[in-house]
């Protein structure tokens, strides 16, 4: 069987072992090692990127689930040179210590801003669940919102 | 007999060429590979043809952030802005000694015990002076005029009497074969002179982090190289009796199964590496379903007596044995306990916690017949090439190590077995090899902090002041660092005893070793004494430390402490929360104090208990003396994650072992605090008690962050916590 999606824009097929989660096939395959192994049970989100627009964490996505989806991962989210505001805050709060969580935790508040452009500190602890072994949450509490008030006066 | 003694060395890391090493007669190693179109001037600066600057940095980066403070060191002396240049890892710059293995040379490149800034302080700011020398003196020769006049900076060499200007990049030509520079004349900057050491400086690397670019170990990978996973026995120091690998075979990309034996043979002896099978492969996918489709009999037999509450039972009654070995003591124990007007005593225990490094180890190996190259993440440069000649007997001269920035270490990417694996493997496939471990793998085969039961006993006066000291602690480790920790000594009549329970659990440095416990027990039992005895419980703690000026520590590393700094932090962090304010029902703070290492930090946690068993940790107030701050903005970042560690360990931290089957082995079954856990309010304090060298960072606030939180609790609700996890145990 063979799969055909886009990943950041970029047509591709697979007709490899079904099973693999869409993980491996980024990091492996597609060369794109902004995606993290943490876990392989989804439970860290380090491997979070979005499918159709909802982040997910692809440890946990088959590759047989995958035809006709639109996929982005950190390579993507940065529009040529432009970074993402949520990049942008980031950076802005010096958030990252060790840095490998961090573009799982960004593909999250990407998707999660999306629904809740405006996030109560409830909305936060309900909506990002990603965890930061460097224990950055802090910080990523001041991103997200530094990113929310960028992005709504954008 | 002819040595192999101080040969010097270089490996080259994969982004930069060879370089040519040279041993001055000035007081720095100096490496120089200068040509008309660009090169190294001394190891710590590299400026391409273009004159693009980059800034090389000795010591990897683990999250600590030792890559952006190091580079600070840097761009304070070549006057050159962060902004404006790139950092990256120098390669080993290290020599074998005369048994035949790594050491560091001029630059210390490991991370560890919190002491990275402090041991590059002087070396990399002095090499970097010399840097600056020699494209001064470049720019002087080439201009005919004296270097005293000229003045570096923004990259670049200006003659303020003539207005001429030369880029650092079209100096390093002329840098090569100047050698009589004085030592006066390359001297680093004094404190005044200093505006990038200091200053708040982002983490280097955070663009490369927040666009995914490939900066991991576990990212590496070269052409035509094979993956590996390993089915490692999962009972604790087991090994293969039988296995069956007709389906592993089958999976489409599997080569080869190739039996990985434990070393050492001996389970008696400590584990190095574990007993498995490795399935070699084209893909990981396929390498890890092999490895899945294994049919494996362990042998479950050697380690059943590790079990996490039979190891809690043989703590608990050592204590009350007569098996203990006395520590330190002074004075008369029993008739100070038998004079005093209380006596209060105390029984703690805590179980193992694992690393949980949020990057799963990974180790490319290509062993050749006598020479072999490594691409890993690992925290001591020196220890990763000597893992490669243990495996494989190859000479450290030989081997070729590409180092990368780690996903988290916390003393774990400082043991060599993922490394040596990935050699052995090498070896034998003839192949370049990457091993990449499973989470599973990760936590069933960590090196984990100790489990240990403690009792206390303290005497108190009429007047409240504890009179006399008695700890016991029974460990599956040798606890002799609890017993050697204040306020024994401050205390004039103590006796601190240890045991050691015969166990075969592997147990390693996990970040602030010991201290991470130990300043839980004493912090906490001194609160409850204060407590018991009716004082205020700050004022309890000021006073204690106030009873001598300086002592000098028994633990590593020995150094003279002044209590000044405790009760300066108590104080700093007391004040800035408010200490001991009046709190709504339900609410309480807590307040601790403790030295790892060089620094010394204080904690006052405030926290709401919502219900019975669980709380909330609303603000943390903390104030840190670390001697000189480079980073201020690091330094905070530091603190925010030891207050996260330890709140999180204290919680939850529970590694199991059921009869030697290690039973918590994902974040499924070993919980990890998230956002929605962690505090909102970190304030964090740097104090400056006038130091002109830095004294370390990175382990220092997680130990007092643990009794400012159970302290808080038990004022929040009246329960004391004695046994962690505290979400076990309310």
């Amino acid at each position: 069987m063979s799969v055909s999606f886009t990943i950041n824009g970029t047509r591709r097929s697979f007709d490899g072992d079904e099973e693999m989660p869409l993980l491996w096939h980024l990091r492996e395959e597609a060369g794109l090692k902004g995606t993290k192994f943490g876990c392989g049970i989804g439970q860290c989100g380090a491997c979070t990127v979005h499918l159709d627009g909802e982040a997910v964490r692809s440890c946990s996505v088959p590759m047989a689930s995958l035809d006709g989806a639109n996929i982005t991962t950190i390579e993507g989210l940065a529009e040529d040179d432009a970074l993402h505001p949520v990049q942008e805050a980031w950076i802005e709060e010096d958030v990252p210590q060790c840095g490998y969580c961090q573009a799982g935790q960004i593909m999250a508040t990407v998707a999660f801003l999306k629904d809740t452009p405006n996030p109560t500190d409830e909305d936060i602890n309900t909506g990002i669940t990603n965890l930061c072994r460097c224990g950055t949450y802090y910080r990523i509490r001041k991103a997200i919102k530094r990113a929310a008030v960028a992005m709504q006066s954008a | 007999m002819p040595a192999l003694s101080r040969r010097a060395f270089l490996q080259s890391s994969a982004a930069t060429a060879t370089l040519a090493v040279a041993i001055s007669a000035t007081p720095f190693v100096i490496a120089q590979d200068s040509q008309s179109s660009g090169g190294h001037v001394t190891p710590c600066l590299r400026i391409d043809a273009d004159g693009n600057i980059t800034l090389c940095v000795p010591i990897p980066d683990m999250g600590q952030g030792m890559e952006t403070t190091a580079a600070q060191m840097i761009a304070d002396e070549l006057n050159v802005n962060l902004d404006d240049v790139s950092v990256e890892l120098m390669p080993f710059l290290g020599t074998v000694n005369d048994g035949g293995r790594a050491v560091f040379g001029r630059f210390y490149q490991g991370g560890g015990g919190s002491g990275s800034t402090m041991r590059i302080w002087h070396e990399i700011r002095g090499t970097a002076a010399y840097a600056r020398a020699l494209l001064l003196e470049a720019a002087s020769r080439r201009w005919q005029t004296v270097r005293s006049g000229l003045v570096a900076r923004e990259g670049a060499v200006f003659n303020p009497a003539s207005g001429q200007s030369l880029p650092y990049g079209d100096l390093v030509p002329h840098t090569a074969g100047i050698s009589d520079i004085s030592e006066a004349g390359m001297k680093p900057k004094t404190a005044n002179e200093r505006t990038i050491v200091g200053a708040d400086a982002r983490n280097v690397h955070s663009r490369a982090i927040v666009t995914g670019k490939p900066l991991f170990g576990i990212d590496a990978e070269i052409p035509d190289m094979l993956h590996a996973a390993i089915r490692r026995c999962p009972h604790l120091n087991g090994r293969v009796i039988s296995f069956d690998d007709t389906a592993a075979r089958q999976i489409q990309g599997v080569i080869d199964i190739i039996p990985v034996d434990r070393i050492p043979e001996d389970t008696a002896q400590w584990r190095s590496v574990a007993a498995g099978l490795a399935v070699v492969a084209e893909s990981y996918w396929a390498a890890r379903k092999g490895a899945e489709a294994l049919e494996v009999t362990w042998d479950e037999t050697v380690s059943t007596g590790d079990d996490t509450g039979l190891l809690r039972e043989k703590c608990l009654a050592a204590l009350d044995g007569d098996g203990m070995t006395t520590s330190i003591e002074a004075g008369d124990l029993d008739a100070a306990f038998s004079e005093a007007s209380h006596s209060i005593e105390a029984t703690y225990f805590h179980p193992h916690w694992a690393h949980t490094c949020i990057e799963p180890h990974s180790c490319i190996a290509h062993v050749k017949d006598d020479e072999a190259e490594i691409w890993v993440g690992h925290q001591f440069m020196n220890s990763a090439i000597n893992g490669v000649k243990d495996a494989t007997g190859i000479a450290p001269e030989k081997v070729k190590a590409n180092f990368y920035r780690m996903g988290t270490g916390f003393g774990r990417k400082a043991e060599n077995d993922f490394i040596i694996e990935a050699a052995i493997l090498s070896k034998a496939t003839g192949r370049a090899v990457k091993v990449t471990w499973t989470r599973e793998d990760e936590m069933e085969q960590d090196y984990v902090n100790q489990l240990a039961a403690y009792k206390l006993r303290a005497a108190v006066g009429q007047n409240g002041a504890i009179s006399a000291w008695h700890l016991k602690a029974a460990a599956d480790t040798t606890p002799a660092v609890v017993t050697r920790e204040f306020p024994a000594r401050l205390i004039d009549t103590y006796k601190t005893e240890y045991e050691r329970v015969p166990n075969g659990v592997t147990r390693g440095a996990w970040r602030g070793p010991h201290h991470n416990v130990i300043a839980w027990v004493i912090q906490s039992f001194l609160d409850e004494v204060a407590v018991e005895t009716g004082q205020d419980r700050l004022e309890a703690l000021l006073s204690l430390y106030d009873r001598k000026t300086a002592l000098k520590s028994l633990n590593w590393p020995n150094r003279d402490i002044t209590f000044d700094r405790f009760r300066g932090v108590l104080r700093k962090a007391a004040e800035e929360a408010g200490f001991g304010k009046s709190m709504p029902d339900g609410w309480g703070q807590g307040i601790a104090v403790h030295h790892t290492f060089v620094s010394v930090c204080a904690h006052v946690v405030d926290v709401q208990m919502t219900g019975d068993r669980d709380y909330r940790v609303h603000k943390v107030t903390s104030a840190i003396d670390c001697g000189l701050v480079v980073n201020p903005l690091g330094v905070r970042a530091q603190v925010e994650s030891g207050i996260m560690d330890g709140l999180c360990a204290a919680k939850y931290g529970k590694w199991i072992l059921d009869k030697g089957l290690v039973t918590t082995n994902n974040f499924d079954t070993y919980q990890k605090m998230r956002i929605n856990e962690a505090p909102s309010e970190i304030n964090v304090h740097l104090l400056d008690f006038g130091d002109e060298e830095p004294r370390g960072t990175g382990e220092v606030s997680l130990p007092p962050v643990i009794p400012a939180l159970t302290n808080a609790i038990f004022a929040a609700s009246g329960k004391r916590i004695r046994e962690l996890p505290i979400s076990e145990n309310l």
